[in-house]
């Protein structure tokens, strides 16, 4: 009924725009991951995904449904590290709880080791690297990564350590109790894992994501430039002994005979590990250059699909590619989910991979078969020359897709209000729905790079395999540009205005532009993000709702519209989730029952991540970093907020 | 021509007025208001002005001509609607509480000038 109001009330906000004169001039440890699994512990939050599962999960009871609507902020501080403009920071951190200590990451690569009841800083690590001309993709970070000896030696400094990447590929560890520098990790404390990547070398390796952490190897992937070159660094993940930084092993994810015509397939986004097989499950994302694969033809079967690996050799165990012939920049975005289905009277240790195109791949952890089926189905074929788009793509029927198949159709309200400037743009698009191949004249990519499912991905209740995922709403308009016309448009540059970029070195340059209209408006109807949760043992959706708000020049869209999120749900026991992620700078508290916001509450910016939960001297605990995204609004922060039931 | 118009009221859209804008203000430079640094704030607290300077106009000259009645009872209606609106997509409660208080004013006024009207029309019928 408040959505009828609200959207009847802003055609009447439209209207009124017209005629009123005043208002229309004015936008852990694997030891500690297993005590999580078997749910003996709420005291810890030690991995970026919760634990190194990635269930993004906790025991805590204290906070219910009851009483959320009670919950205040706690404490809050601000770590200074926020820049606009080319130095625009996007921090997308998990804060860690683990050691008696709030320890998280800063796009300015600080640590902050900080009182987990009080907010008060403990101490600061500054890795440097932050100055100068940005590198990469700019001040980005994800956090930080924690391990632990099994077996302390007493007396010693860094048998806990911290460890936290820079854009310029350098990997810091620091002691967790006095944030001192380990001086037998890496080069006094410093590994340079910039120096392992030496083919093709167009950029540092951006190391945004914290390694996934199994007994004393740090699993590492990194970030790259995908859409601005051909021929780039060949994606790697790497082995690294946490105690000495020393590399173990090195994981080729591009084939050697097509190192020279691609780059990249890089692991950017969280890995997981099963703490009691020693697998470690990859994330891969789309080869270089992202929208033409006409350089790239020959299959590489370990390119946007999810791998499994021994944690400790980088041997291949498994692969599934979830998208052949990525054309669409639809890298496999997010750690899978690691959790025990009981289907048919059988418990099937399973992994979901939840995907940019809204398929939730669940496969048999140990051998990469899938617990439902998956389906090949014919997609349309490029008509660009040169390029020659898969014919066939993995289609995942059930669990029931986080999109539809079909574009989105035009909103008639942004169409009317543009004067049809929607729908006529529309029509010059090649539209075919699912995996529509870029093309000269601009097609519709549905979905887009956007998602789907952002790199948060999904949580999961392991006890009852409830899962919850966000997801988005977006497509997006794909144009390559005949390299001479580029050249001519947008120079040598290998970045241009309007969302070129150059894929120097291929027959095209790409431009990527967002689907919106003279007034920002986006094109398609609504909703822009949902919410969804499955019962993962039987995959059937449990309810689906349009999540967040859409905030512009301070106006909150109707709650029917939802929002375009980045960032992540978690699940406590109690049977809450707890999430930020969207547009209009609220975190939410959210019946993991009903999809019913319970609480809500208004911080600095979109707390682009996941929170941490813990109990720490017996009182629950939310933490957000709050950071922002130049992708959703402008609005950006160095924000740390707690929030907690009042004594 | 002139003639006198009441100014009940007027002073009530002037206090909401700047209420109005004292709101917007705080919602401007406040973080936790969720509107800090947005151009909706802005649109509103400017409406607001020109609520003030109309209301201030109405206050303080009874003796006005109809046209300018007109424009400045039709024009602060607009306002209070606009803002109203704004408020609601703004999820402003105060805002809104304000352009109510607006409305309780303009109400005064024109029902006031209507009673006023009304008097000075029995009148002239009672001299006949």
């Amino acid at each position: 009924m408040k959505t009828k109001v609200k959207t009847a009330a802003l055609v009447a906000l439209g209207a009124a725009a017209a005629a009123a004169i005043y208002l229309s001039p004015f936008g852990a440890t694997a030891q500690n991951s297993m005590m999580m699994m078997a749910g003996g512990s709420d005291q810890v939050w030690d991995a970026f995904g919760g634990n190194q599962q990635a269930q993004k999960y906790s025991t805590a009871t204290q906070i219910t449904p009851d009483n959320v609507k009670n919950l205040k902020r706690a404490w809050s501080i601000h770590t200074g590290d926020v820049s606009s403009g080319r130095r625009s920071t996007t921090w997308g951190a998990t804060p860690l709880f683990v050691n008696d200590t709030v320890y998280v990451g800063t796009p300015w690569y600080r640590i902050f080791a900080v009182e987990p009841d009080t907010g008060k800083t403990k101490w600061v690590y500054a890795a440097g690297g932050a100055e100068g001309p940005p590198q990469n993709q700019g001040l980005k970070s994800r956090g930080v990564a924690y391990w632990a000896a099994a077996l302390p030696e007493a007396g010693q400094a860094c048998q806990k350590m911290v460890y936290v990447g820079t854009q310029n590929g350098e990997l810091h560890g620091v002691d967790a109790d006095t944030g001192k520098r380990c001086a037998g990790f890496g080069n006094n404390g410093v590994v340079n894992v910039d120096a392992w990547s030496t083919k093709n070398k167009k950029f540092k390796l951006g190391l945004i994501q914290p390694p996934a952490v199994y007994k004393d190897t740090l699993i590492l992937g990194w970030a790259g430039l995908d859409w601005v070159y051909k021929t780039e660094n060949p994606g790697t993940v790497f082995g690294i002994d946490a105690r000495t930084g020393a590399l173990k092993w090195t994981f080729n994810i591009i084939p050697p005979d097509m190192e020279n015509q691609t780059g990249t397939a890089n692991v950017w986004a969280g890995i997981s590990v099963d703490p009691e097989t020693g697998l470690a499950f990859l994330p891969t994302s789309s080869p270089s250059p992202n929208y033409y694969g006409g350089d790239r033809l020959k299959e590489m079967p370990y390119a946007t699909a999810t791998v499994a690996v021994k944690a400790e050799t980088g041997e291949v165990v498994w692969s599934r590619q979830l998208v052949h012939h990525d054309i669409w920049d639809v890298d496999t975005n997010s750690a899978p989910t690691l959790l025990d289905i009981k289907k048919d009277g059988q418990v099937i240790p399973a992994l979901i991979q939840a995907t940019k195109m809204g398929f939730h791949f669940v496969l048999n952890r140990n051998t990469g078969e899938p617990v439902w089926p998956i389906e090949e189905r014919p997609y349309p074929a490029s008509d660009v020359k040169g390029e020659v788009a898969a014919k066939t793509q993995p289609y995942v029927p059930y669990p029931e897709p986080t999109i539809p198949d079909a574009t989105p159709p035009v909103s008639k309200f942004a169409d009317f209000v543009s004067f049809g400037e929607c729908s006529r743009w529309k029509a010059r698009l090649r539209d075919e729905g699912r995996y529509t191949p870029p093309s000269i004249r601009g097609s519709i990519s549905w979905p887009a790079t956007l998602g789907g499912v952002e790199w948060g991905g999904g949580a999961v209740d392991p006890t009852t395999n409830t899962y919850v995922v966000n997801s988005n709403i977006v497509p997006q308009i794909y144009t390559l540009v005949p390299r001479a016309d580029a050249d001519k448009l947008y120079g040598k540059d290998p970045r241009g205005p309007g969302g070129y970029s150059a894929q120097e070195g291929s027959a095209y340059g790409f431009k990527l532009e967002n689907f919106l209209n003279m007034w920002g408006m986006p094109c398609w109807q609504p909703p822009y993000g949902t919410l969804h949760s499955y019962d993962m043992n039987t995959g059937k959706q449990l309810w689906k709702k349009p999540f967040g708000q859409v905030q512009k020049w301070g106006f909150y869209m109707p709650e029917s519209w939802g929002s375009i999120t980045i960032g992540a749900p978690v699940i406590t026991k109690s049977g809450l989730i707890f999430i930020g992620a969207s547009m209009d700078s609220r975190v939410r508290a959210i019946d993991l029952k009903t999809g019913d916001v319970l609480w809500k509450h208004i911080v600095d910016a979109p707390a682009v991540s996941q929170p941490a939960v813990y109990t720490y001297k017996g009182k629950q605990y939310v933490v957000f970093a709050v950071g922002g995204n130049g992708i959703l609004t402008p609005r950006l922060s160095d924000q740390l907020v707690a929030f907690a039931l009042p004594s | 021509m002139t003639q006198p118009h009441s100014t009940r009221g007027a002073w009530l859209i002037v206090l909401a007025s700047l209420i109005t804008v004292a709101i917007c203000v705080y919602d401007y430079y406040t973080p936790e208001t969720g509107l800090i640094g947005s151009g909706g704030v802005i649109l509103v607290a400017g409406a607001a002005v020109l609520m003030f300077l109309a209301s201030l106009v109405m206050a303080i000259m009874p003796n006005r001509g109809a046209l300018l009645q007109t424009f400045l009872t039709v024009s602060i209606l607009l306002d209070i609607i606009g803002s109203s609106v704004a408020g609601y997509f703004l999820e402003s409660p105060v805002i809104m509480a304000a352009q109510a208080l607006a409305l309780v004013g303009w109400l005064v006024n024109v029902i006031s000038n209507a009673a006023e009207r009304s008097v000075e029309t029995d009148e002239v019928e009672d001299e006949d």
